[in-house]
């Protein structure tokens, strides 16, 4: 099972000293961020992508270009590719662009994106936006699968005789994960290629999550690609941590009520009992994550959101010291002792290329 | 229609956006409701009602607002709406429309929720110059939402509380819109939550783009 984290990249003000960082800190700050991930071994680092502030991240596959150069281990991935209002020509040729310089190291995970004005900026219409999904990753699959590619479409100019360059690092294009809170067709997107199906979950009920998630597995076994309990999951999560779990929830409560997505709402002790957040001891994050199992089955990455809502730097690499070193290697340990044999791991290039050295099934 | 068996069971939810206790708009609410049941028995059909204040749901519907999903108190209730046969919805009057709680919580169901679903559409004031908030307010509304709304709608000022019915002819009204909401019921199959995944597209037709 893989562990990581996940940012949005957001440029919030510190609620306790009302001080935000640059947009430059903020950026070096995430590279940072990355880097500890991997030094208390963590998995893998996803970055989002917006174009509005207080957002940062507009560009991930620069960003995650420059953490590949600084880091040996980490997988770089994405929480989300805007598959809606990027071109998927780019992405085809960016992200393979990226798995050659990180040696494979390399998934990505699709997403619509929810913010209204960002598909007319790129010309596109929100209304459009599963349709959107739908023929652009089909284009994007052909461009990674097909050397040349003849293609029309609704929503992008034709293409003939193309061939993306550079081509999949061994012919093996990046895993793809689709990620969806609330959309049916993107779980049946993601069972019909075998693809990966990432919920977001950390503002949403659980039973909510669970109904997504079952419905992929069983649209995963319909469309062949093994059984139910083999379709590929993940899940995000949010903690706060300290070792006693009073002064995690009194140092996280700025933090929590002035957030920029849930703040001014419910109050922590109400959002932690309807939501994944947990805020409290590094055995309470343990116990906690241990029950998604309950709901979703056994499933291959698990991320937590750590940095966002003006929590300082040096919180956050103390938060993630706490669950590379006391967290994660038992969630790893208990995790594994009860997961069935023949439910495999998240794919990476390293297992694609051994599976067959052929593009995943379609 | 003694004796005779009921043709079926229908549900129906009545929502009072009243904030007092007691309240003139639950009041309306509760007139209107046994009115319907009145409508729909003689039509042969047995009726569960749920009463909703809304006043109980204030917060959960705010937090909706601010966090995006339904918490689990505030589930159940758009379930219950989901799942319910017919709308009886009153509110009082604020400002020339109806309160923001009463549009909060019709902003919070889900989208599609009241389609075709027969609403009975109410109102209360301090007089009766507001009486056109049900069709500049309230019927737009539930236009907008491709809820069937019922003919009449029925607004009560306060001093028709204490006037005498045949000058105020409120009792005819509520009488009037009950027997109209039953009948849109009774023409309709029992209603049922829409469920997202049990319709869901197959993959070649999102692909083919004929979803």
């Amino acid at each position: 099972m893989q562990f990581g984290i996940f940012t949005v990249g957001d440029v919030t003000p510190d609620p306790t000293t009302g001080r935000t960082p640059s947009e430059g800190e903020r950026i070096k700050s995430m590279v940072r961020i990355a880097q500890k991930a991997e030094e208390v071994g963590l998995d893998l680092a996803a970055f989002g992508e917006h174009h509005n502030p207080p957002f940062v991240p507009s560009s991930p596959t620069t960003m995650l270009g420059y953490v590949a150069a600084n880091t040996s281990r980490l997988i770089l991935s994405t929480a989300t590719t805007l598959i809606t209002t990027n071109d998927p020509v780019k992405i085809a040729e960016d992200y393979a662009m990226l798995q050659h310089l990180a040696d494979g190291r390399v998934d990505l995970t699709l997403g619509r994106g929810n913010t209204g004005p960002v598909y007319p900026w790129f010309g596109k219409d929100i209304r459009d936006g599963i349709d959107l999904a739908i023929e652009n990753y089909h284009l994007l699959h052909r461009l990674w699968t097909e050397e040349v590619v003849d293609w029309e479409g609704k929503h992008r100019t034709p293409l003939h005789g193309f061939t993306a360059t550079p081509r999949p690092l061994d012919g093996v294009p990046p895993f793809v994960w689709h990620g969806s809170i609330r959309s049916p067709e993107i779980a049946e997107q993601a069972a019909y290629y075998g693809d990966g199906f990432f919920a977001n979950h950390i503002f949403w009920p659980a039973e909510h999550t669970q109904k997504m998630v079952e419905f992929y597995r069983k649209r995963f076994e319909h469309y062949g690609h093994g059984a139910a309990d083999q379709a590929i999951v993940g899940l995000g999560g949010q903690v706060f941590m300290r070792r006693n779990s009073q002064d995690a929830v009194r140092e996280f409560r700025p933090y929590f009520d002035n957030a920029p997505v849930y703040g001014h709402g419910p109050s922590l002790e109400e959002f932690t009992a309807e939501t994944p957040l947990t805020v409290g001891s590094p055995q309470q994050v343990i116990d906690r994550t241990l029950g998604f199992r309950e709901y979703v089955g056994d499933y291959q990455r698990q991320l937590f959101l750590m940095d966002h809502a003006g929590l300082p730097e040096k919180v956050v690499l103390e938060q993630l010291d706490l669950l590379g070193e006391e967290v994660v290697p038992v969630l790893r340990k208990e995790f594994a002792a009860v997961r069935p044999a023949h439910v495999p791991d998240a794919p990476t290039h390293a297992s694609l290329l051994a599976a067959n050295g052929q593009p995943i099934a379609q | 229609m003694t004796g005779a068996t009921p043709l079926g069971r229908r549900s129906i939810v009545a929502i009072s956006a009243g904030l007092g206790a007691p309240s003139s708009t639950r009041l309306l609410t509760d007139r209107l409701t046994e009115a319907t049941v009145r409508g729909l028995a003689e039509l042969g059909i047995e009726t569960d009602v749920e009463a909703v204040e809304l006043r109980e749901a204030a917060h959960d519907i705010a937090d909706n607002f601010v966090t995006g999903f339904a918490n689990s108190k505030l589930r159940p209730l758009l379930s219950t709406v989901a799942n319910a046969d017919a709308v009886i919805a009153v509110t009082p009057t604020f400002n020339a429309s109806y309160s923001g709680l009463f549009k909060s919580f019709f902003d919070v169901l889900d989208e599609g929720t009241l389609t075709d679903r027969p609403v009975l559409i109410g109102a209360t004031g301090g007089t009766a110059r507001h009486s056109l908030v049900l069709d500049h307010a309230l019927r737009p509304l539930f236009s907008y939402l491709h809820a069937v709304v019922a003919p009449t709608g029925v607004y009560a000022a306060n001093e028709e509380w204490g006037s005498a019915d045949a000058e105020t002819g409120l009792a005819k009204r509520i009488e009037r819109a009950g027997r109209e909401l039953a009948a849109l019921v009774a023409a309709r199959e029992p209603a049922a939550e829409a469920d997202p995944f049990a319709t869901a597209t197959a993959f070649e037709d999102l692909l083919n783009g004929t979803s």
